[in-house]
């Protein structure tokens, strides 16, 4: 896909060149915490003061959190938002173990030490106008920073936000005022930000939840692309983020479909920087089988070569 | 730096002038690019780069998880992925900048002509040094096999002796009865110096699938949770060194300025930091800086002064030593 002879856009604003190498390309910053609010279901979004990871964060870049100085191993956690001219970084979180439940903890005017930017982030095909979003649980955040910045640099394109999550969304689902096409009636709900920007987005669960497709995220998703035209569906592309069960039910979607599909994946971080080859997922490349570290080879990969 | 500060913290080691005693530790830093991705972090800081562990041929290494969290410190099992010696030779060494700092290669293999290998094409390189690594826990034939057996340690220290002229260092591990007999028969065998040491062997277990959280089962311990065995084992096997003039590159959960000095104290040249590096990527200027003010308090003027000057409690002294 990403061989493909279509020209793809460069999302990077100030990217080096491979010449002047990686060089002082991720940052370390002592993140002051402006805002740190709780949701259903152990979840957080922390918004922290961190000028230069807001600044160079893309779609799909993360960063490494010292969740408590005792701590050896920081966490990786997908950026979600930025605002590069106030400086701020925002995250998603689930508190599910040791590291994220100190976390939690941590308070308004606290300092938590954040290195980022880092990772390839998801790179959009300036020919296709049909992006579709896949987000699962904690792997919403990329999504979100994903359509805000098509909304802000390719508005021509015709987005569609499909969200799953099995504990209530953080976020109060609203009614929403955007046609889509092929998702069943019972999906009428969207999150209110992304109608804000005037992006379409529809929530799932296999919960009861109300406006919610009661379903995978995938299926709906499929219910989307069977009612496109073929033409329609050549304008389509994937980016997906969440749990691996889901994201290998979106890879082989977009196969039956014939369509390029780039996922964003998780394992265990040391290093974050591409120096301890602890992150390390098996990937197919053209020549054989190899290791690609999550941390500076992805966290970005297209599905056929992680998948298939 | 200034003036004053890099003649308080240059050292020298095995003829070779280090910047600093400071040496990033194998496969910490990839193959010492990686970690020049952060601002504020330089090669400069530190007076040696070790690079990840390199066989004959190229490793695909071990299946994930592959590091995981432990109180205090870490496993890791990367099983040495690397591309192979003649890539790391023909590749990455013509883009790393030497005039940075200095550049030891770490050789691992499964056969002691793997080893010799190895070594030869490192010596038709410009690798500043030669670390053989005896002690991986993570792979299955030679690394810790070969490093807690003192015979075999001491046939591939001679082996690869008898290849190059370049300095030497031979990595111990903390996984064999007796490090000191060790370091003895590693320096009869010609080694130039020591690195003390490599990771204990350990394991997590995650009670819910019931396995070991590691994709190797088991992993190599670092970090603090291993620093006071680490200086135990240097003081062990600086009592071997000191009469023979033989340097030690202490290692194992150094994370602050403190941590080094005891190091140093206890019998070690030169200090790794290693795990230390993902709690802080710019840890190494606050150790520099930490070790420059204590050197100055102390009223010392360079490191060497330092080494090995513990003084040990009468009564302990026999058990000791
Ligand atoms: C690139 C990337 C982006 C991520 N983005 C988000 C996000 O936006 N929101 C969110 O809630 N979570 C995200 N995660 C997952 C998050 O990093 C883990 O939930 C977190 O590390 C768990 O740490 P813990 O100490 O709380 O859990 P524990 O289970 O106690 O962790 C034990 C160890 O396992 C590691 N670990 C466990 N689960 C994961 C995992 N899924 N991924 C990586 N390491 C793991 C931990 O880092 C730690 O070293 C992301 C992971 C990656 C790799
Ligand atoms: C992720 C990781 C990979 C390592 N790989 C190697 C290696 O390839 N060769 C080697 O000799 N030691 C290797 N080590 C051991 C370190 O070089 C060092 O001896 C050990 O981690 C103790 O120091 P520390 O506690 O400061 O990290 C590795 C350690 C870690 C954490
Ligand atoms: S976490 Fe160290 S290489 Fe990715």
């Amino acid at each position: 896909m990403r061989g493909s002879s279509a020209p793809t856009e460069t999302v990077v604003i100030a990217v080096k060149t491979a010449k002047t190498t990686h060089r002082n390309t991720i940052f370390v910053e002592a993140a002051r915490v402006l805002a740190h609010d709780a949701y259903a279901g152990d979840q957080y979004i922390l918004r922290v003061h961190a000028p230069r990871c807001a600044q160079h964060a893309t779609p799909g870049s993360f960063a490494h959190l010292q969740c408590d100085p005792q701590l050896p191993m920081r966490r990786p956690l997908s950026i979600m938002r930025t605002s590069g001219s106030d400086g701020w970084v925002e995250f998603l979180y689930r508190a599910v173990g040791t590291g994220t439940r100190l976390l939690a903890q941590r308070k308004v005017g606290d300092d938590i030490s954040l290195l980022g930017p880092i990772g390839r982030h998801f790179e959009p095909d300036q020919t296709r106008s049909r992006p579709l979003l896949i987000g699962g649980g904690v792997g919403i955040p990329p999504m979100v920073f994903l359509a805000e910045w098509l909304h802000r640099h390719q508005p021509h394109k015709q987005p569609l936000v499909l969200m799953g999550s099995e504990t209530p969304f953080p976020f109060t689902p609203q009614r929403s005022a955007i046609d889509v096409g092929g998702v069943p009636a019972e999906a009428s709900t969207a999150m209110p930000l992304l109608e804000q920007w005037r992006i379409a987005s529809r929530l799932a669960s296999q919960q009861k939840f109300a406006g919610c497709y009661q379903g995978y995220v995938t299926q709906l998703a499929a219910h989307w692309l069977d009612a496109l035209t073929p033409p329609q569906r050549k304008d389509v592309e994937i980016f997906a983020c969440g749990p691996h069960p889901m994201l290998a039910a979106t890879a082989k979607l977009a196969q039956r479909y014939g369509i390029a599909c780039q996922v964003s994946l998780e394992e265990f971080m040391a290093c974050a920087v591409g120096g301890c080859a602890g992150c390390v997922v098996p990937v197919n490349t053209p020549a054989g089988p190899a290791m690609k570290r999550v941390c500076v080879d992805g966290p970005v990969f297209d599905a056929t070569s992680v998948f298939f | 730096m200034s003036d004053d500060v890099s003649d308080l913290l240059a050292v020298e080691f095995c003829g070779m002038r280090l910047a600093t005693p400071l040496v990033l530790l194998s496969g910490c830093v990839g193959f010492g690019e990686e970690y020049t991705r952060v601002d504020g972090f330089s090669n400069r800081d530190v007076g040696a780069v070790c690079l990840k562990g390199t066989t004959l041929a190229p490793r695909l290494g071990n299946p994930p998880h592959r590091v995981y969290e432990t109180p205090l410190g870490m496993l890791n099992a990367i099983g040495l992925q690397n591309p192979g010696a003649r890539h790391v030779v023909d590749e990455i060494l013509p883009k790393l900048d030497f005039a940075e700092t200095r550049f030891i290669a770490n050789v691992s293999g499964s056969t002691v002509e793997e080893y010799e290998e190895v070594t030869r094409i490192f010596d038709d390189s410009p690798i500043d040094a030669i670390e053989i690594n005896i002690s991986c826990p993570n792979v299955k034939e030679g690394g810790v096999a070969f490093g807690n057996d003192p015979d075999m340690s001491a046939r591939v220290v001679a082996a690869c002796r008898k290849i190059t002229d370049k300095p030497l260092i031979t990595k111990l591990s903390p996984n064999q009865t007796d490090i000191a007999e060790n370091a003895r028969r590693c320096i009869e065998a010609g080694t130039d110096a020591f690195a003390v040491i490599n990771t204990l062997m350990g394991m997590a277990v995650d009670i819910e699938s019931r396995t070991p959280f590691i994709g190797n089962n088991q992993g190599g311990l670092s970090g603090p949770a291993i620093k006071p065995i680490a200086l135990l084992k240097v003081h062990q096997v600086y009592q071997v060194c000191r009469t023979h003039d033989i340097p030690i590159i202490g290692q194992g959960g150094i994370l602050t300025a403190h941590d080094a000095l005891e190091f140093i104290i206890a019998g070690a040249s030169t200090v790794g930091i290693g795990t230390a590096l993902f709690y802080d990527p710019l840890v190494c200027p606050k150790i520099n800086a930490g070790i420059a003010d204590y050197l100055r308090r102390h009223r010392l003027a360079n490191v060497q002064q330092l080494v090995g000057s513990l003084v040990l409690h009468e009564a302990t002294k026999k058990v000791c030593v």
